[in-house]
This record gives structure tokens, sequence and C-alpha cells, in this order.
């Protein structure tokens, strides 16, 4: 049990520093400490951990669903169409609730995902990089829709600030809708059997009595929501999915329930490192947290494939 | 024969050069002097500061960009062609109007090269430093090619008025900082930035100085604002610039950590006409406004 020990340890280790870092002064300042904390520094601190382990999560779902290592919802046009629904809905109805922009970017994500496995379906399993490619160009055609919409009514700083996930605005108030995540996660530890079996393919999953289709479906709209929720309350992170579940497979294998905890602690603590360094590099300026993720991600992601492509499914 | 002929061609198109060459002047603009005709005709620009003066001097603005989003320029935009928008020139729309004189400001100026093939075009940024030396520089060039001197240096000085009143009004009532909101998030600008001119105008310390001058300003959480406690925080909601009804300037500043702020306590956050100084700012019209705004909220106070 040492590496759960071991991320634990890390964990808390940056809990701590993004509690004791930021541009007002916990000791000198007129600000009570209380008030810092409660208003900023923890609802800051939570949005990036639950953020970061919910993308996680999301991305060795859709991983498990179409069996492939190498793709997350950043990758299957899943946070594109949540924006482009985030869009619609800012159009048709701006001033419309944050729970209802919410669900119409939820279910536009689903339908995106949905998109994404249909397609999925028709590509052929020979090279495992054909699947990430595909959905690279779907993502980018979703993505290329987002900013012509975006581009005819002068929305694209506005979308830009999705596409960049960063928790500068995160004050106690605005973060409260990502503890969804939170009990998305759990659910799906309870689940995790099944979500294993996905990963063994249709033929083999049905063999076992796994009912595939619900249970992809049960995978897809929890992608989806975990998406819709972290692009509308912080924007989007790419790479999370991708690089945290392969970080931890390489290290501990594919059992999936107990790599469960150590994906969602993966991502919540890299995703926290990241806005760490973001408020310090420019301190008392921010760099958004996705900025950062993204240089470590493309770092990552190459390492993966080029450094130990032994261990590739396909 | 024949050579006398072309002898008398050659006189004849130097004498039409040097025909042109008269009534052509040689105005400043943001990328250095450039000779031009003067009184060009039909006139498109593509800069919305640049019609906003250009109105204010009694100007024809024949063509400019749509959407306008300013509501004080909408006269203007009813009677002039749409020519495509402010980062976009419609060529073919262009071509048909066959304009004697294109102005790009900041958001167009990266079309200089291809518009330069329709006609003369110059490039009127006001960006940067001196933003306020640039406006009056820009209202003299103005004033010479469409031969508005007078209005121009009544402009000027009208100009230089207002900014003496914001300047006194200000006077003594303690820094400031200028915040662009954008939806939940915020960015800070410093006096080197393109609002710098506020603090230019009016005297104003600066509540954090060395903010850098990017053209999208520093990333900045709650915590930056509550920790630099400006006296007064000069808002700027670039959702509302563009006629975009989303989360509010008021509704994303609504909470502890700003309301713990000098500023806030004292009611001195000021929530300026983003329209105005987002779009078209540097415009005239636009600056004027914007100086109203600050010596009405400077003024009204007697901290």
């Amino acid at each position: 049990m040492k590496g759960p020990v071991f991320t634990g340890l890390i964990l808390l280790v940056l809990v701590g520093l993004s509690l004791s870092i930021g541009v007002a002064s916990v000791t000198s300042g007129d600000l009570s400490v209380s008030l810092l904390m409660w208003v900023s520094r923890v609802p800051r601190t939570c949005a990036a951990l639950l953020a970061g382990a919910g993308l996680a999560l999301a991305g060795v779902v859709v991983q498990q669903a179409v069996q492939n290592r190498f793709v997350e919802p950043g990758l299957t046009g899943t946070s594109e169409a949540a924006m482009l629904g985030l869009l619609g809905i800012t159009l048709l109805a701006p001033g419309a609730a944050v729970g209802w922009k919410m669900t119409v970017a939820a279910c536009a994500a689903m339908v995106g995902t949905g998109g994404f496995l249909w397609l999925a379906r028709h590509v052929p399993r020979s090279d495992p990089m054909l699947l990430p490619l595909v959905g690279l160009i779907y993502a980018g055609i979703l993505g290329a829709a987002l900013m012509w919409v975006a581009w005819m009514t002068d929305l694209m700083q506005y979308v830009g600030i999705w596409r960049l996930g960063e928790f500068s605005g995160i004050v106690q108030g605005r973060y409260e809708l990502l503890w969804i995540i939170a009990g998305l996660g759990i659910l799906l530890y309870v689940l995790a059997d099944r979500f294993t079996l996905l990963g063994l393919g249709e033929d083999q999953a049905r063999s076992l009595g796994l009912d595939y289709g619900q249970t992809r479906t049960l995978g897809l709209v929890m992608v989806a929501a975990i998406t819709a929720v972290v692009v509308v309350t912080v924007g989007a992170f790419p790479f999370v999915g991708l690089v945290v579940p392969n970080i931890v497979s390489r290290w501990r294998g594919d059992n999936l329930r107990a790599n469960l905890p150590l994906i969602a602690a993966g991502g919540a603590g890299l995703v926290l490192a990241a806005d760490i360094l973001g408020r310090l590099i420019v301190f008392p300026y921010e760099i958004p947290a996705a900025t950062i993720f993204a240089v470590f991600g493309s770092a990552v992601f190459l390492w993966l494939l080029f450094a130990a492509p032994e261990r590739r499914r396909g | 024969m024949f050579a006398n002929s072309m002898a008398g061609l050659a006189l004849g198109v130097t004498l039409i050069g040097a025909a042109a060459l008269a009534d052509d002047i040689t105005v400043d603009t943001a990328q250095g002097q450039v000779t031009i005709p003067q009184s060009p005709s039909p006139l498109a620009v593509f800069d919305l500061s640049a019609v906003d003066t250009l109105t204010a001097l009694g100007v024809t603005v024949d063509g400019m960009p749509s959407p306008s989003y300013l509501d004080y320029l909408a006269p203007v935009a009813e009677t002039a062609e749409p020519v495509g928008t402010l980062f976009e020139p419609d060529f073919e729309a262009l071509a048909r109007m066959a304009p004697g004189l294109i102005i790009v400001g900041a958001r167009s100026a990266a079309q200089i090269e291809p518009l330069s093939q329709l006609a003369p075009t110059i490039d009127m940024s006001i960006w940067g430093d001196d933003q306020i030396g640039q406006v009056h520089a820009r209202l003299a060039a103005y004033g010479e090619i469409f031969g508005h001197e007078a209005e121009a240096s009544a402009l000027a000085n009208a100009l230089d008025d207002k900014i003496a009143q914001a300047a006194a009004a200000a006077d003594g009532k303690g820094n400031g900082l200028i915040l662009l909101t954008n939806g939940g998030k915020m960015s800070a600008y410093g006096a080197d930035s393109r609002f710098g001119w506020i603090h230019h105008a009016l005297n104003l310390p600066e509540a954090q100085p060395g903010l850098s001058s990017e053209t999208h300003g520093q990333g900045v959480s709650f915590e930056f604002l509550a920790e630099v406690d400006p006296d007064w925080l000069l808002v700027i909601d670039r959702g509302a610039a563009i006629g975009q009804a989303g989360e509010a300037a008021q509704a994303t500043l609504d909470n502890k950590l700003v309301a713990g702020t000098k500023a806030a306590r004292n009611g001195h956050i000021v929530y300026l006409d983003a329209g105005r100084i987002y779009v078209a700012g540097g415009g005239v019209q636009s600056m004027m406004g914007t100086l109203d705004e600050l010596i009405a909220a400077f003024s009204d106070t007697d901290s």
C-alpha cells in the first residue's frame, strides 16, 4: 500500500501549499483569515481538486468504452460539444441560470460523445493510433463549428475563456456545482467492475454477463456530465484525462477498482499543482492552470507515444 | 511625328502628375508620414474610434464596419455602406464603392496591405504610449485631410478642457485600478495599457504599479483586488461592450472579497460605459464621454 500512502501525502502537501499561497497575506493583511480561507482559498483548492479528479475519471471511462488508451474527453469532441451547447444557450437565453446552462452543455456533450462512439465502431482496430487521430479530427471539426458560431456572433473571447480552464474567478458560491463530480466519482467506484468488463470489448463483456449497451450509455452520461460541469464552472483542461490514467496504469497495472482512487487523486493533484504554479510564476498575477497543464501534458503525451509503446492495447 | 506625339504625351502625363501632386498632402499616421490626396471621396473607415472622431469633425463617412455596436454611431451606420467587419474587410463591397481613401485602426491594421491595393490606405491606430497625444495628432491630420482645421482645433481645445476638469475632479481622491471583466474572469490594466490614458488624463496614481501593457491585461483574482485595495475601481464590462448580455460586471464583483475593499466600502466602484471605451477607445466623442463619466463619479463625493 506504499503507492496510495505516497500519493495521499503529496496531495496533502499540495493542498497545504494551495491554502497558503495567494495574493492576500494570511498573516499581515487587514482581511480576517477565516474570511480569506472560506471565501477564496478553500473554494479554489476544492475546485482544482474536483475538476482534476473528474477529468481524470472521465478519461478512464472513455478509454474503457472504446478500448483505447490514447483518447480522453478532449480528443473525443466532448469538450467542444459541451462548449457548443453552452454557446447555444448563451445566445438563445443569455440570462439562463447556471443549472440550465449546465444541463444544455451536458446534453450537447452527450450527443457529441455519442457521435464519437459511433465513429469509433467504424474505425479499424489494427492501429491503436488511428482512433485518437479520428477523435482529434472529429474534435477539430466540432471546434471549428464552435469558432465559426463564436466569430459570427462576436463571442470569440468569451469562448476563449471556456477553452482555457483556470481558477482565478473561483470564490465561494461560484464552484459548488463541481461537487457533482464527487458524487459521480463514488458511483464510478461502485460500478468499477462493470467498467473493467467494458474494457474487454463487446463480445467478451457480453459473454461474461454484462449489459454492454447499458453500461456504455451510463459511462457516456457520466463523461458528458463531468465534462459539462468542468467546462461551465472553470473551462476545459486538455490532457488530464489522457495523462493521468496512463501514468497510473503504467505504474500499478490495470485493476480498475484499485486504480480509481489513484487516478482521481492523480488528476486532482496535477491540476492543483498546475494552478499553484500558475499563481506563482507571475505573482501577483495569474497564468491559466490549463496553459501550465498543456505544456506538461503534451510532454507526457509524447513520452507515452514514444518511450514505452510495448504496453499499448489494440 | 511619332516622336513628337510621344513627347507631348509624356509632357501631358507629367502635367497630370504635377496637378495630382499639388492636391496631395502629407500627414502623420501610426506608420509614419504618408502622402495622400486631399479631401478624398468616398471614404471607407475600418475603425470605430476614427468614425467617432471624423463624425465629430463633420466629415461624412461613406463606408464603415458592421456591426458598429455603439448607439451614438448608429445614425452614421445607417447612412454608411457596410464594408465588412472590424477585422475583415468585405473586398467586393469595397471594390464597388471605389473609395478615395481607406482608414484602418488597431483592429484592422493587419489588413493594410491588401487594402492598399484598392485605394490609398492609412493606419490611424491609437495604441500604446501617449494616447492623448495620439488623439490630438489624429485630430490634426483629419482636419488637414478634409479641410476641417477649425473644427479640429476647436475639438482639441474642448478635449483639453475636459481633461483638465477631470484631473481637477480626481485630484487628491486617491489611487485607482482599471479592471476589465469578461464573464466571471477579470484582468487588470496599468498606465501603459490601452486604457492607461485614464491614469494620465486624471493624474490618477496606479493602485498597483507595474502592470504590464499586454493587450488583454493581466489575469487577476479577487484576492488580488482585496490585497491591492484600490481607492477607486474603474470597471469595463467587456460583455456589455459588445452588446452581449451575460454575467454582468456587477454580478462578477458581488462577493465578500471585493466588498471589503476601500473602493466598494466608499461606493467608489465606477462602471464605465464599456462600449464607448472598449470598442471606440481613442475616438474624441468616446473619450469625452468617458471623461464626463469620470468627472461625474469623482465629483460626486466629498472624500
